[in-house]
């Protein structure tokens, strides 16, 4: 067809749908074989993996751990991604364009540059900062000693979290908030409506779909985080162990590979239903 | 509701208006700037240390104030481990970003020429596995089936897995620049005797560079700063990139390194910031919903 | 230097859709031809299957002494000017001439010396080291002919070639076009919606109409006597009025009056009269084998005006020119001149014989 011809076309498409074919399709479907085989890295179930069943999903149901986990995830993303870089997102992309210019960009500047740092940088970062002893925060708060990471290693990782993913929330309203047509804001200082009003029925509208866009993908991407891990490890005793630490620690680390996979099984079905959800945002506001 | 003295009352009125105004302009405008100096300290306060420790004479967690040195930088270069894992990174990433530019790129332009039945589906299924098969979520499979396959520790492994998680938002991305090149310019160098491999070089790359930049700046970010699969996969220290090098930057108490760590840092922070640099003064950011899926 | 044939050639679309129904046409050496016709009439895709870049599904097509119904569009010796140009955005000026040279395989030096001359001959001399988007429209278009002629083909093909530039610059774009087309002697094929444009350049010209030629013709002929009421009421810039009459003997009976029928209709019978505006002289006072009304609305075309009249078989057009103009709301007489009255078929729409 159209010069290309369909066999060429097909040379041309075949290469990416085959890395895709073996990195995505096969290690999602795998997940779902392994994850009903009591298979592990070492020792007598290496060699011959055994059929188990939904054991490892029982197991994971009644692992207290797993409760644990899933709870501090719930946590984790609700606290740092739906409130804390949705919120902080659109308050710094909706009142820094009134800021002048020298402070808008020095402070659009540091946000983004929170953003494009390597992890295993700013997680240092982190730790310099948070360090009982030496640590710039300890050393400004004038509380020498204060172990931030082991007695509040939730909100550790919560406002690491939102230190770090604030940038593209920032981004995407402030695309948003520059979408609003003057003419409709001043069609509402013209009937005297007031900035809470104007936002409410004016603005609001308008980025209602940015909204909803902006919380599942920082949902999506914060539920996958691994970044967590390189700042407590998961510890004290997993009080930061959320869902991708989890699965690390039980198979990578502790070789467990089926009961591993079952985990992971579990998180691939809540990335579908928020992805499901993402794409039929997409699709409707496409076409 | 008494008036106590004749005072023109539409001019009070006015006047109290007016002052209201005023008021309030002042406070938002203070609300403004204390909100804006608390984000400043916010997001400058973890970055301090990154500018001043590398120059640091006593390099630790503490921040000390500016003793100018060069002296760690020296450390930096006598590591074996620092200056090849920015070298495994650069593989890595370069890698990545050429597969991902030319197999993205050449499905693309096929998807966007060529009417298949179900395409459309096709692409958004395969956007959809992507975020949902992220390397979390996917780390068990690939870790045992590189490890099956007797392929921890090769880094071209670790690049093709890399490229396929990256494929299918890059081809989505690359589809939409493909569809806006006209199709008359394509035909007309048909016309001219073009064959299509000269079509694809003459005329379709070069108009769709700006996406085909984007795509490469994106993959070697997202590659740079990959920790997890390269922490899964690559166990030997001579191939492991800087994400991972870091780790091993400490003595044997657990102590870190100071001096090698701030100034790798630096070093290894610095390419990212001069790549978003160029992309944003090149092209202004392109708001791409799913960059940095 | 070729002419083109065309037998019975077909385009159906897989739905089912034929934008070109067994077209045969002969396009002679040397010819400047229009496809003319309104919106998805087929004519882009007449021209386009000409390209190949449509595969034609019957039929054949010869260029010159070629048979090139199944070659592909590099091999059949064509140059094409696309309606948005297609000027390669990344390249020069130069480089966009150049380009069909480049994929002759001739040598860097030589093909910008070929298209430095080239160039030279369409005043474009002082724009070759610039890109097409510093370009204004008619020079984007210089470089698109210029680089349909540095191809040395044996038919150029526009498509909508003027379509692209504003109404002042396209008429003397229209000069520029017809004077390069004869000097360089090419069959050449263009298509265009706009009449206008196809009788001021066109050598023939083919009306189309659902994917089939409705009339081929000079531009006077198709002008002058259109071979049914479609094209009838396409080509003109004022419409051709079109009356229904009664054929008694020797007279045709309108509602607005009656005028001197042409022998040989036969009996009583109903059809459609057609009278060019322009071919319409207006008088203030009666007259005899005319058509009458009130003045209604007076248009001003420069140095006439079109005058509708209220009939009461409907409104009818006159050109008046511009010293005559009468006041509106008085009556008048429109006289058909000698040999310009046209009767069609009501049934088939066809031009009867007269």
């Amino acid at each position: 067809m159209a010069g290309l011809g369909t066999g060429r076309a097909v040379l041309f498409v075949v290469p990416a749908l085959a890395l895709i074919a073996a990195f995505l399709v096969f290690p999602a479907l795998w997940t779902l074989y392994l994850g009903v085989l009591k298979y592990d890295l070492a020792g007598s179930n290496a060699a011959a993996p055994q059929f188990v069943g939904l054991g490892n999903y029982t197991d994971a149901l009644t692992d207290p751990r797993f409760a644990n986990s899933v709870l501090l995830t719930l946590a984790f993303v609700g606290l740092s991604a739906v409130l804390g870089q949705n919120g902080l997102g659109f308050l710094l992309a909706a009142t820094l364009r009134r800021a002048v210019g020298w402070v808008r960009m020095l402070v659009n500047g540091l946000v983004l540059l929170s953003w494009i740092l390597p992890g295993t940088v700013v997680v240092f970062l982190w730790q310099a900062l948070l360090d009982r002893n030496g640590g710039t925060l300890n050393a400004l708060l004038d509380t020498p000693g204060a172990a931030w990471t082991l007695d509040h290693p939730l909100a550790t990782i919560v406002v690491f979290n939102i230190w770090r993913g604030t940038a593209f929330s920032m981004l995407l309203y402030s695309a948003a908030l520059d979408a609003v047509p003057t003419s409709h804001l001043e069609t509402a200082r013209l009937y005297g409506s007031g900035p809470l009003r104007t936002f409410r029925d004016v603005v609001l509208p308008r980025i209602r779909g940015h909204i909803l866009t902006n919380t599942l993908l920082i949902t999506l991407w914060t539920f996958n985080d691994f970044t967590p891990y390189m700042l407590t490890g998961g510890g004290p005793e997993h009080r930061s162990e959320t869902l991708p630490v989890y699965v690390y620690r039980m198979s990578i680390e502790g070789g467990q590979l089926g009961f591993g996979s079952a985990i992971s099984l579990i998180m691939l079905v809540i990335n579908l239903v928020i992805a499901l959800f993402y794409l039929r945002l997409l699709r409707r506001r496409g076409g | 509701m008494s008036e106590p003295q004749r005072v023109d009352p539409g001019n009070r009125a006015v006047r109290r208006i007016l002052g209201d105004a005023v008021v309030r302009h002042a406070l938002s405008r203070i609300g403004l700037y204390v909100f804006a100096g608390v984000m400043l300290v916010f997001f400058a306060l973890p970055l301090l240390w990154l500018v001043l420790t590398p120059f640091s004479r006593t390099p630790a967690y503490q921040i000390t104030a500016p003793s100018f040195t060069l002296h760690n930088f020296r450390v930096l270069l006598d590591n074996p481990f620092a200056l090849r894992s920015i070298g495994n990174s650069l593989i890595l990433a370069g890698g990545t970003a050429v597969l991902a530019v030319v197999f993205a790129g050449t499905a693309a332009y096929a998807l966007s020429r060529v009417r298949l039945p179900g395409r459309d589906a096709l692409l958004y299924a395969i956007l959809l596995l992507s975020s949902i098969v992220t390397g979390t979520a996917a780390m068990v499979p690939i870790f045992l089936m590189l490890f099956q396959l007797n392929m921890i520790d090769n880094r071209l492994a670790l690049v093709l897995v890399l490229t396929g998680g990256l494929l299918p938002s890059a081809m989505f991305i690359l589809k939409d620049f493909m569809d806006s090149v006209p199709k008359s310019y394509e035909e007309s160098a048909r016309v001219f005797g073009a064959s299509p491999l000269q079509i694809l070089r003459h005329v379709v790359a070069p108009v769709v560079r700006p996406g085909l930049a984007t795509i490469a700046v994106w993959a070697i970010v997202q590659v740079w700063g990959n920790f997890l699969l390269p922490y899964i996969l690559l166990h030997d220290q001579n191939k492991q990139p800087a994400a991972v090098i870091m780790y091993t930057f400490y003595d044997e108490g657990g102590t870190p390194n100071f001096a090698l760590i701030s100034t790798f840092s630096l070093l290894y922070s610095v390419p990212v910031v001069v790549a978003y640099l160029i992309v944003n003064r090149r092209y202004g950011f392109r708001f791409q919903g799913g960059i940095k899926g | 230097m070729a002419t083109i044939e065309l037998a019975a050639l077909e385009k159906t679309y897989p739905g089912g859709v034929r934008a070109v129904d067994g077209l045969s046409l002969t396009i002679g050496d040397g010819e400047f031809f229009a496809l003319l016709g309104p919106s998805g009439c087929g004519k882009t895709t007449l021209l386009r299957t000409i390209a190949g870049l449509e595969e034609a599904t019957g039929g054949s097509l010869s260029i010159g002494e070629r048979e090139v119904t199944r070659l592909a569009p590099g091999q059949r010796d064509v140059a094409m000017v696309f309606q948005d140009y297609a000027l390669f955005p990344h390249m020069t000026v130069l480089d966009n001439i150049a380009y069909p040279l480049r994929i002759k395989r001739v040598a860097r030096a030589a093909r910008h010396e070929k298209a430095r001359q080239t160039g030279d001959g369409l005043e474009l001399a002082e724009l070759m080291a610039r890109r097409p988007a510093e370009l204004s429209g008619g020079q984007q278009q210089r470089v698109a002919l210029a680089r349909a002629v540095v191809a040395h083909p044996s038919a150029f093909l526009f498509d909508e070639p003027l379509s692209n530039l504003d109404a002042r610059l396209r008429l003397s774009a229209r000069t520029f076009l017809k004077r390069l087309q004869r000097e360089l002697g090419v069959t050449t094929i263009f298509v265009t919606h706009d009449q206008a444009e196809a009788l001021a350049m066109a050598d023939r010209i083919a009306v189309m109409e659902a994917g089939r030629i409705r009339q081929v013709g000079t531009p006077r002929e198709v002008f002058g006597r259109p071979a049914n009421t479609f094209v009838a009421n396409f080509i003109g810039s004022t419409p051709m009025n079109l009356l229904p009459a009664t054929v008694t003997d020797h007279r045709l009976l309108l509602a607005a009056g009656s005028l001197p029928a042409p022998s040989g209709l036969g009996a009583r019978r109903e059809v459609t009269v057609g009278i060019r505006p322009e071919y319409l002289d207006f008088s203030a006072t009666a007259v005899p084998d005319a058509l009458s009304g009130t003045v209604g609305i007076v248009e001003h075309l420069g140095t006439s005006s079109l005058v509708t009249l209220e009939t009461d078989g409907g409104p009818i057009g006159v050109v008046v020119p511009e010293e005559a103009e009468p006041a509106a709301g008085s009556t008048g007489w429109a006289v058909p001149r000698p040999g310009r009255v046209l009767l069609y078929d009501n049934e088939t729409g066809d031009l009867l014989p007269t």
